[in-house]
């Protein structure tokens, strides 16, 4: 019976703290990626992808790229870009030197157990399966700014496509 | 449902079995709907993961005391000389293992997850044209069905004593701690949604061991009574008052000296063996039947009587009422 006491008392408390915090935005960020944004660098990796990600001479472009930006400037950040493989992009990601990834991941993406995926939209790409980008594990602050922004997106201008 | 076995149940008794299936079946569909709401939201929350699979494994006693049900009805044969009754034991072990197994299982997945430090991710869903964290969705389904229990947990905790059902009473028994597991689940959620990534697999921790102290009480209680243990009342807490009253009854007959019984639980009914000490050499068979069914008239779960008439009494069988306490 003490054990449940216990916990009624933890459930309270809890709800008196999210009570006080009812101002502050919730789900937050365990390692504060999007304060770390927000103001500052966007690290975004890209891998390339037909008709979402192009890469030439260095430089990307392309539907998924141009979101990300606008994404960036919602949070006033600037999108620094690293070109890699799906597999080295992941491993910056848990590495904590990359914020985010774009390229032609979708839905079954095997790599959930080592990043965070965003919800799928298949409005992305039409005709293919629905995209997802990745992000750290865990920053689900960011994830849901994320996961909001690329709602906003599809709603707006119906996607890439 | 008229009888069990060889017992033809009281109308009181008749009763609480029709209620108890009653509420058995609108156990299992009140669980089969939160465990379809939960899929729905579960995502990347272990608490979450480990309060839906609870709900799995909770349907785990209700099948068993159904279709254990269906089994213990048939009378005896020549091939089951004392019925089918232990079926309700061996539900009642099955539902035990499972619980033991599983939420250990579950509390070794918590505690590496928490040791690697994996941080839970819940993202979003969009409802409506609107992004909403899929935390408040979970906190909102773990909220409502909360209600559940409170309603079934106590009508079965009524019925479980005048069923003498073991099964029943821990079915009830861990409905009346349901509320821990969702309280337990919505602090995990919430301590994610402020960034204590942690919280979560410590709420997944809490509710795993829940699972398994669960399944450990109930394979001891009925292991005990598969091996024969002398008959305890329904919550295992003190041996069965009926032990001293038979010895009272049949040292209460003028032909009998003393008197002692070896009682067992065979799940939901007892198999009596009565050893009697005559007061002399030769007794009649009519009074030994007498005496049997002066017993088997004391109260409708001793319908299997055996009397013994012996020399002396055996000494691990219950002689006094003394004893019997």
């Amino acid at each position: 019976m003490s054990g449940r006491r216990v916990l009624a008392v933890a459930a309270l408390a809890l709800a008196g703290v999210v009570a006080l915090a009812g101002c502050a935005p919730i789900p937050r960020d365990p390692d504060g990626t999007l304060d770390r944004v927000t103001g500052g660098q966007l690290r975004v990796g890209a891998t390339p992808a037909e008709g979402l990600v192009e890469i030439a001479d260095g430089s990307v472009s392309g539907p998924l790229v141009d979101i990300v930006e606008g994404f960036a400037e919602q949070h006033d950040a600037r999108a620094v870009w690293t070109i890699g493989s799906e597999e080295d992009l992941v491993y910056d990601i848990e590495q904590g030197t990359l914020d985010m990834a774009i390229g032609g991941m979708t839905d079954k993406t095997p790599w959930t157990i080592a990043v965070g995926v965003t919800r799928g939209y298949p409005e992305l790409d039409p005709g293919a399966a629905p995209v997802v980008m990745f992000v750290p594990l865990g920053e689900n602050g960011f994830l849901s700014a994320l996961e909001g922004y690329l709602d906003h997106e599809v709603a707006t201008t119906g996607g890439a496509g | 449902m008229k009888t069990l076995g060889r017992t033809d149940l009281p109308v009181e008794q008749q009763q609480a079995l029709r209620k108890a299936i009653h509420w058995e079946w609108f156990t299992i569909c009140y669980t089969i709907v939160t465990i379809g709401l939960i899929a729905l939201v579960v995502s990347g929350s272990q608490a979450m993961r480990t309060a839906w699979i609870e709900d799995m494994l909770s349907l785990v006693p209700q099948v068993s005391f159904l279709i254990a049900l269906l089994v213990i009805r048939k009378p005896p044969t020549h091939k089951h000389p004392y019925g089918l009754h232990r079926a309700m034991g061996i539900g009642h072990l099955v539902a035990g293992v499972a619980l033991l197994v599983i939420g250990g299982n579950l509390a070794i997945e918590s505690v590496i997850s928490l040791i690697k430090g994996e941080h839970p991710t819940i993202g979003t869903v969009n409802l409506f044209g609107y992004t909403i964290w899929l935390g408040w969705l979970m906190v909102t389904v773990m909220s409502v069905i909360i209600i559940g229990p409170f309603i079934y947990g106590p009508a079965k905790a009524k019925l479980a004593p005048k069923l003498h059902n073991k099964v029943l009473f821990a079915d009830a028994d861990m409905a009346k701690a349901d509320w821990t597991t969702n309280v337990a689940s919505i602090v995990g959620v919430l301590g994610v949604g402020l960034g204590v990534w942690w919280l979560d697999g410590a709420a997944a921790l809490f509710i795993s061991i829940g699972i398994a102290w669960d399944g450990f009480k109930n394979c001891r209680s009925a292991i005990l009574d598969l091996m024969d243990q002398r008959a305890l009342t329904h919550d295992d807490k003190a041996p069965h008052p009926l032990l001293g009253e038979i010895v009272r009854q049949l040292e209460a007959q003028p032909w009998v000296e003393s008197a002692a019984v070896r009682m067992r639980d065979m799940g939901q009914v007892f198999h009596v063996e009565a050893f009697v000490v005559p007061r002399r050499r030769k007794v009649a068979t009519d009074r030994i039947e007498e005496a049997r069914r002066a017993v088997v008239a004391m109260d409708w779960k001793v319908q299997d009587v055996v009397i013994v008439i012996v020399p002396t009494l055996p000494d691990e069988a219950v002689s006094s009422v003394a004893k019997a306490g």
